[in-house]
């Protein structure tokens, strides 16, 4: 299993190497950034002079080395928007987007796994049709709509979740004020509400779907069959027997669903106020604050890649089939 | 059973949920929802409005100006100007202090300029990137106490106005730190002092002296523009910036809050880029001719733009000057399809067989100015009206098109918007200072304009000046580089609570807001 761990470690330099250089590239591409950062009286000289003091002057490939460098240092460079260490403005915001992602995560597969196998104990009647009809406007209705949806019904109208916002629960948890955190508790939930449904909701839906489909598939086997024969209850045969091979394929996509909430977040985060890593990165990319970019892709591709990682070797505790 | 109880917990969990989100704004602090996040509170580093608009409360000016275009004294009680127009020598109020307790002197007031000059800083904010280049800012020296005498390299019949820009604070705390600790920690010299910064959430300020009447102001970062109209209609926020045109009635009819509609003075127009390689391009040599510009001018129908797409019943520009200094002889092009087409026809550009006279691309940038994607899309169409094939070309504002502007590379046509005022005629004026100027877009080098400059210079009395105005202003009309559009509205969102007017030039200044 080490040898696996390693091995993909490795493997993740590489993929985290693409993404920094593939970004890089995405952002030299509209031209000139010293532009974005001088004033439009500027003269030649002084655009010169601001070009050379943010290394734009140099050839693309010096840039990034230089840049690679850096960060081998732990030097991820200085916003040039902020006028701070990029780095400390990505972790910054990145509790907000944790919050946000993982609380949505919890909604998405804490309802999931009981509306997919209601879904399929019921096949064919109305609680199957309800449960299916739901998940298929989870998957069709856009997220960011949702939102401004859930904000004016629930926010404006009944007044029961606030409007938009973010009270800190994680980021004063890292920093060990424990009070303070849990006591943020209860308020920072209830801001989560309406976000993490939002997010959530699409993930929901295709989960609910992957569990019914998983179940029905299960529920036909010969095991199953054999189960029941035994005159094990119902309710054992479908916690113990068929939803815990069922859980397989689920268990699969939670990884892949991370990565996915954390890319849906940058609108839902616009939308409701959220100041979490994927309206930073937003706006980073829109004023080619190239290190706050790059340091928030460094960050959310070993978040993704760890959490893969962590899949991998929960799939082989939990399927003994499987080895590495 | 189990069901049963779960419900109640959601039914306790809904009720207390209700209590905590109808909560209001207290009585003494005001809560103003704002578009953009803000990235820092160094002084001479500020370059948005939004940012501006909240560090102002934080630092004072020498002078101030006021929504009406008017100059009142803030920091400074006098202002001498030397015969040659190139020393300003103001005089400091007494007893003023920084929010560190410091005394403010004029030293501080030296300091604050020279600081946002030194190369060392490398700041590229307004005060040194718009202020100083303007005005051509040389040094300031503190005299005594309470005089500092600021030079500049050339009189300039704006300056004043223009140093009002400038934020001041005190010489010690800004020499200790570091330019980090100056960006999130600002010791200033206004009537409220920064309490928190969530980048991204929320700024908070508390006041510490007069002028201001609420004792916090909270700045909420609310980038939605239906989720800033639904905090202020649910009373959460009292003030927001930026209101869609699309929302404005449903914020009246909210009976919590209403909107003010003003009619900015940011400059909106279609830049006809004259300079030899875009000359080159299809369309780039048929807008070189000025009836060609001047045929364009009737093709689009400005105020049904306005009324269509902004909500808003603007007036046609018809110049580069807000409308009390424009010139007030010339009238807005109307809307004459076609008088365009005879007038393209004249020009030498007749329909050809497939209807098209010639093809040249518009570019421009979304997600900027009001409903910009839209008002690109209408000004594209009526120019296909009248036969030029409209190759448009919409992009990413900040990271794409921002620099192809700064550059001025962008074009034949292009669509921009540009800052203006009111206390001024010259202030507008400027963006056109110098052929070679970085605001001039256009590259365009008509001498009957460029030339002039220096005899506003040389102009004996603000009559005179205004002569000359004048005539620049008929040929930017007649032959100038800029289809004429209007002056961009400002839609904000205020609480029933609040008695507060908005301005004309964007800038939200909160010191006079009250409740009602």
């Amino acid at each position: 299993m080490w040898t696996f761990i390693v091995r993909r470690l490795l493997q993740s330099v590489i993929v985290i190497l693409g993404v920094t250089l593939i970004s890089f590239i995405s952002l030299q591409m509209g031209g000139d950034p010293t532009f974005l950062f001088v004033s439009e009286r500027a003269s030649e000289e002084e655009i010169q002079m601001i070009r050379e003091a943010l290394g734009f002057d140099k050839p693309l490939y010096i840039q990034y080395l230089t840049y690679l460098m850096n960060v081998a240092q732990g030097d991820f460079g200085n916003s040039l928007s902020y006028r701070q260490p990029a780095m400390g403005i990505v972790l910054g915001a990145l509790p907000a987007t944790i919050e946000l992602t993982l609380f949505s995560m919890f909604l998405a597969i804490s309802l999931a796994i009981p509306f997919g196998v209601f879904a399929a104990l019921y096949r064919g009647t109305a609680v199957d049709g309800g449960i299916m009809t739901l998940a298929m406007f989870g998957q069709s209705i856009p997220s960011f709509w949702m939102g401004i949806m859930m904000i004016l019904f629930f926010g404006l109208y009944l007044s029961w979740f606030p409007i938009s916002g973010h009270v800190p629960f994680l980021k004063p948890l890292f920093q060990g004020d424990f009070v303070t955190a849990f006591g943020n508790l209860p308020s920072s939930i209830y801001h989560l509400m309406m976000p993490a449904v939002a997010v959530g909701f699409y993930s929901l839906s295709r989960n609910a779907r992957l569990v019914r489909s998983s179940m029905l598939e299960v529920l036909g086997q010969d095991y199953v069959r054999t189960a029941r024969s035994k005159g094990i209850s119902e309710r054992a045969v479908v916690i113990n027997h068929a939803l815990r091979n069922a859980w397989l394929p689920v268990v699969t996509m939670i990884g892949l669903e991370f990565g996915f909430l954390l890319g849906g977040v940058v609108v839902i985060e616009t939308v409701f106020s959220w100041p979490g890593i994927g309206r930073l990165v937003f706006n980073a990319i829109n004023q080619r604050d190239i290190s706050v970019v790059q340091a928030s892709v460094i960050v959310l591709s070993v978040i993704f890649i760890a959490l893969n990682l962590i899949v991998d070797l929960i799939y082989v505790r939990i399927d003994p089939r499987v080895k590495l | 059973m189990f069901n049963v109880r779960r419900l109640s917990i959601a039914a306790a969990a809904s009720i207390l949920l209700t209590q905590t989100a109808t909560a209001q704004v207290s009585d003494d602090k005001l809560v103003v929802g704002l578009s953009a996040d803000i990235t820092t509170f160094e002084p001479a580093a500020i370059s948005s409005r939004d940012n501006a608009n909240i560090v102002r409360h934080i630092f004072d000016t020498l002078f101030s100006i006021e929504g009406d275009g008017s100059v009142v004294p803030d920091l400074a009680t006098n202002l001498a100007i030397s015969e040659d127009g190139l020393a300003y020598t103001y005089t400091i109020e007494a007893g003023r202090t920084c929010h560190d307790g410091e005394a403010l002197t004029a030293e501080d007031v030296a300091y604050s300029f020279n600081r946002a000059k030194d190369p060392a800083n490398a700041f590229t904010g307004n005060t040194p990137g718009f202020v100083f280049k303007s005005v051509g800012f040389v040094d300031a020296v503190a005299v005594d106490d309470v005089t500092v005498q600021i030079n500049i390299e050339a009189k300039n019949t704006i300056a004043f106005g223009l140093l009002a820009e400038v934020y001041i604070h005190c010489k010690d705390s800004y020499a200790a730190m570091t330019l980090e600790q100056a960006a999130t920690t600002p010791v200033g010299s206004g009537s409220y002092k920064l309490v928190s910064w969530t980048p991204g959430s929320e700024v908070v300020l508390e006041k510490v002296a007069d002028p201001g009447t609420f004792q916090s102001i909270v700045y909420r970062i609310i980038p939605e523009a239906s989720t800033r109209s639904a905090e202020l209609m649910a009373g959460n926020v009292d003030i927001i910036t930026n209101v869609a045109p699309d929302q404005i009635d449903a914020i009246d009819a909210s009976g919590t809050a209403k909107v003010q509609s003003v009619q900015g003075t940011r400059r909106m127009y279609v830049g006809f880029n004259l300079s030899e390689p875009f000359a080159a391009m299809p369309g780039g040599d048929a807008i070189q001719n000025p009836d060609v510009r001047r045929a364009m001018q009737y093709a689009v129908d400005v105020p049904a733009i306005c009324e269509q797409l902004l909500n808003f019943p603007c007036v046609r520009a018809t110049g580069i000057v807000n409308p009390p200094n424009a010139n007030q002889s010339l009238t807005p092009y109307p809307y004459d399809a076609a008088k365009a087409e005879e007038l393209l026809d004249a020009a030498g550009w007749p329909r050809l067989a497939d209807g098209k006279r010639f093809t040249i691309r518009f570019q421009a940038g979304k997600g900027r100015y009001l409903n910009d994607e839209n008002v690109v899309l209408a000004i594209a169409q009526y120019l296909s009206d009248v036969g030029i094939n409209i190759e448009l070309d919409v992009m990413e504002w900040g990271s794409v098109y921002v620099p192809l502007i700064r550059e001025r590379n962008v074009g034949p046509l292009f669509f921009l918007g540009s800052g203006g005022a009111l206390w001024s005629p010259l202030y507008d004026m400027t963006d056109l200072a110098k052929v070679d100027a970085g605001t001039n877009y256009t590259h365009w080098n008509d001498p009957r304009w460029f030339d002039r400059w220096t005899d506003i210079a040389a102009a004996a009395t603000p009559e005179d000046q205004r002569v000359i105005i004048d005539e620049m202003l008929k040929v930017f009309y007649d032959d100038g580089p800029w289809l004429h559009l209007y002056f961009q509205p400002d839609f904000y969102g205020v609480s029933n609570r609040l008695n507060w007017t908005a301005r004309p030039d964007e800038k939200v200044y909160l010191f006079n807001a009250a409740l009602n």
